[in-house]
């Protein structure tokens, strides 16, 4: 076992440089932004902007989606070289995955595996060039955890489908491009055998959208009100749309894994180390060191399971049931922590705090625990697939569907 | 024994719930606290009309004479709302230091007006925002020709913006806390509202504020323990508010499994929610039980300090989980600000603060029950 990165070779070693070099030079201008989470509930114009630019900028070179083939707007590189861009650009507070909000980074493995040929050529290009803001678009108010249970209907009407039906708590508080969006092709057909997905651009008649004010920011419901979609735009082929859910969710499941170290822990060590009470400095107090300590392991736990999953991946060995394992703790851990750093924070834990990226903000960290219970699923369904793919109570496991 | 309400207090209890049904529908609160409306002087001044100001006050300075426990029983249901006001922090705890520690002729002056609703006295005691207890407490008081002069900032006053008057601890040169009465209005005295997750907390700065000796609450340096006792009798109270959140979230989480129907299923079939509603009861009984049994004591003459801090531990605790579990019953449509249990989570995670933190108070239920040789 070796749990090291490896030094970096000459070629990988002048890529690094190159891609700091870049990224030195195209931050520039943003030392006084702040970042948001994978969306803003902060609703900084400024900073969307910037990120917005930068993803642009990104998708140019190639390094948003930088193992894609070439002829999609991929770079063709080898995995070490996605290694530098995520270990590069997390030293500025982002995540390639989320340079701006966009759930590309899920939608673009799923067109890989299921789109057409022509379907590849026309999405994936201007998505891996950073140019698109793409929604996520599953849950409806009828429940979210029963995502087989699509009422959304697209029926074909000749060379296009005509939707209709409600979705709910999708996407961010600034208007998308497209709407990955599932739906139900056959209303008389089989559960699990008459869903689809289609790629609906968001800008076509019949589309409404409403913000909800959630506790993470807002999100939206859309209204399809008879809006007509063109038919090349249903991927994976009409009434396969669960097998693609399927192997695409497990990646927003945690099967995707992840390497990203959380700059929570070492803002309140900052925090703890600047902060007196009673002429002592918090780092003494017994009380705040014990919940630190708790704290860390669990981080710690968190952490090698992201990197185990992400080991799993890349090697294409899916973990059984590391993935929903994975996204389970990490709610877990997300709502102990909450307290924790209100315990160790105080009324502080509950005042937002500018001057810092969001993910290692105090009180979004404290929204965070209950906010961030559901989405992609609940505590619930994520142990009641842990249970399946370990066949608790049944003769056979069920497999984790390979990520893409 | 004898564990159920009496007939008078059945009917305190209607009385308020209809008032809540009345005045503060839901949905009506809920929209408050998405706009962190803390303070309804309308509404206020109507809880003054049906005597829940100062419910425990003698007659003589206008309150209700009430026991702990009928005033618990009110305070149940105001928390069901959750509705919002300073109705714990000026009617009950302001009104109980007052009466503790306030001269005569204070309480001549203030009791009455707290009662009636015309003076809005907040304690703002603690400076720190993790910390309670004397240690907390930093604002400084110099002392003067007339008096003394507060200098400090309290970053987290609990229902500070709607005060008209302020309790203000602040320490001596002596190093003593002393507890003065101090006027909004005063000059060197400002009121900065604070946002974030939580309501109602305001940042209270005294910046050369003159009072006089006679604003003075409690002899010399020896304000903590009239806050102390105080607290042994308030705290209880303010713990019935949170009992009552709590069989609000309770019920309403119980109703939401029977209603909403995922796999073809009411959820309520399925273990795992369940398990949430059983997590819940626990927490609430817990609280219930607990907080009506130091009530009691209060009312029985029954020494109550520890219990007073054990109340505090559990409902704080119990309101913030039973928030946390209700969320995994409601899932997404939880976490909107138009939901109920919006409110509720939002207030939970300020209360788990508010007076100190549940480590606080149990820390303080086990000194008190066992005082350390070294104290
Ligand atoms: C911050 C946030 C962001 C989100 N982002 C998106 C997004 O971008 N796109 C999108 O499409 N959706 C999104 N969602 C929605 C999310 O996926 C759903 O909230 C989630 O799937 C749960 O669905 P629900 O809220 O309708 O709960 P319900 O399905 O109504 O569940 C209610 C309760 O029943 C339980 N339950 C249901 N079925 C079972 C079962 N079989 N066994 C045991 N218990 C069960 C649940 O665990 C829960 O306790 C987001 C939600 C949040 C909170």
């Amino acid at each position: 076992m070796d749990f090291s990165l490896q030094p970096d070779s000459p070629e990988i070693s002048a890529f690094r440089q190159e891609v700091r070099a870049w990224l030195a030079e195209n931050m520039k201008g943003s030392e006084h932004l702040r970042w948001s989470g994978n969306w803003s509930t902060r609703e900084n114009a400024e900073e969307y902007k910037f990120r917005r630019a930068l993803a642009g900028k990104l998708g140019a070179k190639r390094w948003l989606f930088p193992t894609y083939p070439v002829k999609y707007g991929g770079a063709g590189m080898s995995l070490d070289h996605q290694f530098v861009l995520e270990t590069e650009i997390d030293k500025y507070g982002l995540s390639l995955g989320s340079v701006f909000y966009t759930l590309s980074r899920l939608v673009a493995p799923a067109l890989m595996k299921f789109g057409t040929e022509e379907q590849k050529a026309e999405f994936l290009p201007p998505m891996m060039g950073g140019e698109l803001a793409v929604w996520q678009v599953l849950t409806e108010p009828q429940g979210g955890s029963d995502v087989a249970n699509c009422q959304t209907k697209a029926i074909r009407d000749g060379d296009d489908y005509i939707v209709n039906g409600q979705k709910v708590l999708v996407g961010h508080h600034l208007p998308p491009d497209f709407l990955w969006t599932f739906v139900c092709t056959n209303p008389a057909g089989k559960r699990h055998e008459n869903l689809g997905w289609l790629y609906i651009p968001a800008t076509l008649p019949g589309i409404t959208i409403q913000h909800m004010h959630l506790m993470m920011g807002i999100k939206n419901a859309i209204f399809f009100d008879n809006v007509r979609v063109p038919a090349k735009y249903l991927v994976g082929g009409e009434n396969n749309g669960w097998k693609v859910a399927n192997s695409y969710l497990e990646l927003e499941h945690g099967g995707g894994g992840s390497v990203a170290e959380h700059p929570l822990f070492a803002r309140l060590i900052a925090h703890c180390q600047r902060t007196n009470f009673d002429g002592e400095s918090l780092m003494e107090d017994q009380d705040v060191r014990d919940v630190l300590a708790e704290m860390l392991i669990d981080l710690d736990v968190q952490r090698l399971m992201g990197l185990r999953n992400f080991w799993h991946r890349y090697v294409k060995q899916p973990h059984s049931y590391g993935g929903p394992q994975f996204l389970f703790l990490q709610r877990m851990v997300r709502l102990r922590n909450a307290e924790r750093v209100q315990k160790i924070c105080g009324y502080d834990a509950l005042n937002p705090d500018d001057s810092v990226h969001e993910v290692a903000d105090f009180e979004y960290t404290v929204r965070s625990g209950p906010g961030w219970l559901h989405g992609g699923g609940t505590l619930d369904t994520d142990r009641l697939i842990i249970a399946r793919r370990l066949g608790l109570g049944r003769p056979s496991q069920e497999d984790a569907p390979t990520t893409v | 024994m004898d564990l159920k309400l009496n007939d008078d207090q059945n009917m305190m209890k209607k009385v308020a719930a209809d008032f809540l049904k009345a005045e503060a529908p839901s949905h009506v609160i809920t929209d408050w606290y998405q706009k962190k409306i803390a303070h309804l002087p309308e509404i206020y001044k109507k809880t003054a009309g049906v005597g829940w100001l100062g419910m425990t006050l003698p007659d003589e300075f206008g309150g209700g004479g009430s026991s702990a426990t009928d005033c618990g029983v009110v305070f149940e249901e105001l928390g069901r709302g959750p509705l919002p006001g300073p109705f714990f922090s000026c009617g009950v705890l302001a009104a109980q230091i007052l009466l503790d520690g306030g001269s005569a002729a204070q309480q001549k002056a203030w009791l009455p007006k707290i009662c009636d609703g015309s003076a809005i006295v907040i304690p703002a005691l603690s400076d720190d925002p993790i910390q309670f207890g004397p240690k907390s407490v930093a604002t400084r008081a110099t002392k003067s020709a007339s008096g003394f002069t507060l200098s400090g900032t309290k970053r987290y006053v609990q229902d500070g913006d709607a005060a008209s008057h302020f309790i203000c601890a602040a320490r001596t040169d002596s190093g003593g806390v002393i507890l003065a009465l101090v006027d909004r209005q005063a000059p060197g005295v400002a009121v900065k509202a604070v946002s974030g997750f939580m309501i109602g907390a305001a940042e209270v700065s005294f910046t050369n504020v003159a009072v006089g000796a006679d604003a003075l609450i409690g002899a010399l340096d020896e304000g903590w323990p009239v806050v102390l006792a105080a607290l042994t009798k308030a705290l209880p109270i303010l713990c019935a508010y949170q009992v009552g959140a709590c069989q609000e979230i309770f019920e309403m989480t119980n109703e939401y499994t029977r209603t909403r129907v995922v796999f073809g299923q009411p959820i309520g079939r399925f273990q795992r929610v369940q398990d949430h509603c059983v997590d819940i009861s626990i927490h609430l009984d817990g609280a219930r039980w607990i907080t009506y049994e130091t009530l009691w004591k209060l009312d029985s003459g029954i020494a109550a300090t520890a219990g007073a801090h054990q109340s505090k531990a559990v409902a704080s605790e119990a309101y913030y989980q039973s928030c946390h579990f209700a969320h995994m019953v409601f899932a997404g449509a939880g976490t909107d600000y138009k939901h109920p249990l919006m409110a509720h989570s939002v207030l939970a995670h300020a209360l788990y603060q508010y007076l100190g933190t549940p480590l606080f108070h149990k820390r303080a239920m086990i000194d008190a029950m066992y005082p350390r040789k070294t104290a």
